[in-house]
């Protein structure tokens, strides 16, 4: 166990967002949490970070150090791709020269090449941000990663590749990670295991399993799982919510 | 390598502000010539040729009087400039993080802007007398609130998602005030600090003339009794001088050196 939310509940301004929420992170497990928009998965994300103190509940953590990879790549503008890259390293003291190598190792993991380095955030690409950012996270040697729907301003190809390396790095470095996402079949692709938050502050309304190791299953699998998955009713929510938007 | 590429970099900044410092120029003999034009039409008593300032000019320079008058003056508005700087944006940037601070001290640093700079030299004169510390007061009280709205218009507007991504990362306060609050900072305090140099050299000389108290505001007071009107624009070019030094020389090359990021994302042919 690495981490542990227990009973937490929140309310913005007097109105709830979800209460009695229970989750855990097992070593080197893979989460993804499904929802609907505005169900409340980026403030169970801030509260598992410590961003936002819950109102009810409480936070165990067991674990050395956890990273976070925003929606936006939220790198600072001021800072060359490099120093953005170790600037996790940096606020947990770090000297500067082994940020320096880190940062560097960090970013050819993520595919950014080394001339990218020195240019600041503003002369990078979009995918080229966000594998930025995802090397910033990954350069802490983190224990616990959170995910906030980081590709989905990303194109499709992209995705996939970020995907793969987000399945890999984890299998090879066991960390644990908490992924927020809204589309089902990246949750399936990337997860061990699948929780989907209730949209009416009723907490999380299922947990399942998904068979297999993340990466070990093909294409095929993932389609139909997500297909029969789809037309479950404990993940009916989920579509409805993209109907109503629609309408 | 890394040597040869900064060398690049340093020529290539140093052709661009030669280039733009042209360009002033350029600007500058417009007006001279509108000058000059003026002069003939009104004739030298009211309005000396800029060839005649010029000379009355370098005749200044040359007296050793003149180089104790503009030390004097340039040391009071650096004074005044360093503390209104100092305090001003110190108090701002405070002010700037509590909401209850800001809401309180808008409505002041409004009033204050609103009086003139001409209300404080008499305030300060009474509390002062002739000295170098009524113009220092006088230079404080008018610059203060310009960098004080900086520095709170700054922390105010900081990126809060970029604030929130250094917590999650576990980085102290002291962190990241330096990385996230101060760059952003910068650019809210630039137009702030450039406008208060140039006030620091205008009302040292206007306090220094009406309080009689030295400098070059107290050599303009004795030209203008004397009725020596080259010698007036001689002094009146001197502080110009001055002031554009202060701003040119200065302050320009340190902002393009801490805003080099900003200037990264602009296309070719933009910069400058
Ligand atoms: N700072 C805040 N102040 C007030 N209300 C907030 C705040 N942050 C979020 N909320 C509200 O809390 C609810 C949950 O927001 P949250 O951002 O966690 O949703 P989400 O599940 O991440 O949605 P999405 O999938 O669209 O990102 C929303 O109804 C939102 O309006
Ligand atoms: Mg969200």
């Amino acid at each position: 166990m690495k981490l542990r939310l227990e009973g937490i509940g929140h309310a913005f301004l007097g109105r709830p967002v979800f209460e009695r929420l229970d989750l855990t992170l097992d070593v080197g497990e893979v989460v993804a949490l499904l929802g609907p928009s505005g169900c409340g998965k980026t403030t169970v994300l801030q509260i598992a970070v410590g961003l936002i103190d819950p109102l009810q509940g409480r936070v165990h953590r067991a674990y050395r150090r956890h990273a976070m990879v925003f929606q936006e790549p939220r790198l600072l503008p001021w800072m060359t791709a490099r120093d953005n890259i170790a600037y996790g390293l940096r606020a947990v003291g770090v000297t500067r020269a082994q940020g320096e190598a880190a940062a560097v190792r960090r970013a050819e993991e993520v595919g950014l090449h080394p001339r990218d380095l020195d240019k600041y955030p503003i002369e990078l690409s979009g995918g080229m941000r966000q594998r930025a950012a995802v090397a910033r996270a990954l350069a802490v040697d983190p224990d616990v990663m959170f995910f906030d729907e980081p590709f989905t301003a990303v194109d499709v190809g992209l995705k996939r590749v970020l995907q793969d390396l987000v399945i890999e790095t984890a299998a090879r470095e066991r960390f644990s990670a908490l992924f927020v996402t809204h589309d089902l079949a990246e949750a399936v692709r990337i997860a061990h295991r699948l929780v989907v938050l209730s949209g009416d502050a009723l907490g999380l309304v299922t947990s399942r399993s998904i068979e297999g190791q993340p990466g070990a299953r093909s294409d095929r699998d993932v389609f139909e799982l997500v297909e029969r998955w789809s037309r479950d009713p404990a993940f009916r929510e989920l579509f409805d919510g993209e109907r109503e938007r629609a309408a | 390598m890394p040597a040869l590429r900064g060398l690049a970099a340093l020529t290539g900044w140093l052709g661009r502000y030669a280039w733009s410092a042209w360009a002033g120029v350029a600007g500058l003999f417009c007006l001279a010539a509108a000058w000059q034009a003026g002069h003939e039409f009104y004739g030298s008593f009211i309005l000396p040729s800029p060839l005649e300032t010029l000379a009355a000019l370098s005749a200044l320079i040359r007296e050793p009087s003149f180089a104790i008058a503009a030390r004097e003056t340039a040391e009071r508005s650096l004074i005044g400039f360093a503390l209104a700087v100092t305090i001003g944006t110190g108090a701002g940037a405070l002010a700037g993080y509590s909401f209850a601070a800001m809401r309180l001290m808008r409505p002041i640093v409004t009033v204050i802007l609103g009086v003139p700079p001409i209300a404080w030299v008499v305030l300060a004169l009474i509390w002062f007398g002739s000295s170098g510390g009524s113009a220092i007061m006088t230079v404080v009280v008018a610059a203060m609130p310009i960098s004080f709205a900086g520095g709170l218009e700054g922390v105010a507007t900081r990126d809060r998602a970029l604030d929130a991504m250094a917590r999650s990362f576990g980085a102290s306060i002291w962190l990241r005030f330096r990385t996230v609050t101060v760059p952003h900072l910068i650019s809210y305090l630039f137009p702030a600090w450039t406008t208060t140099a140039g006030t620091a050299w205008k009302v040292t000389v206007m306090a220094e003339l009406l309080s009689n108290s030295g400098g070059i505001g107290g050599e303009l007071a004795t030209a203008r009794a004397l009725f020596d009107v080259p010698l007036v624009m001689a002094l009146i070019v001197a502080v110009v001088t001055f002031a554009l030094a202060t701003e040119y020389v200065l302050l320009q090359p340190l902002r393009d050196r801490l805003e080099r990021w900003r200037e990264a994302g602009l296309p070719w042919g933009v910069k400058r």
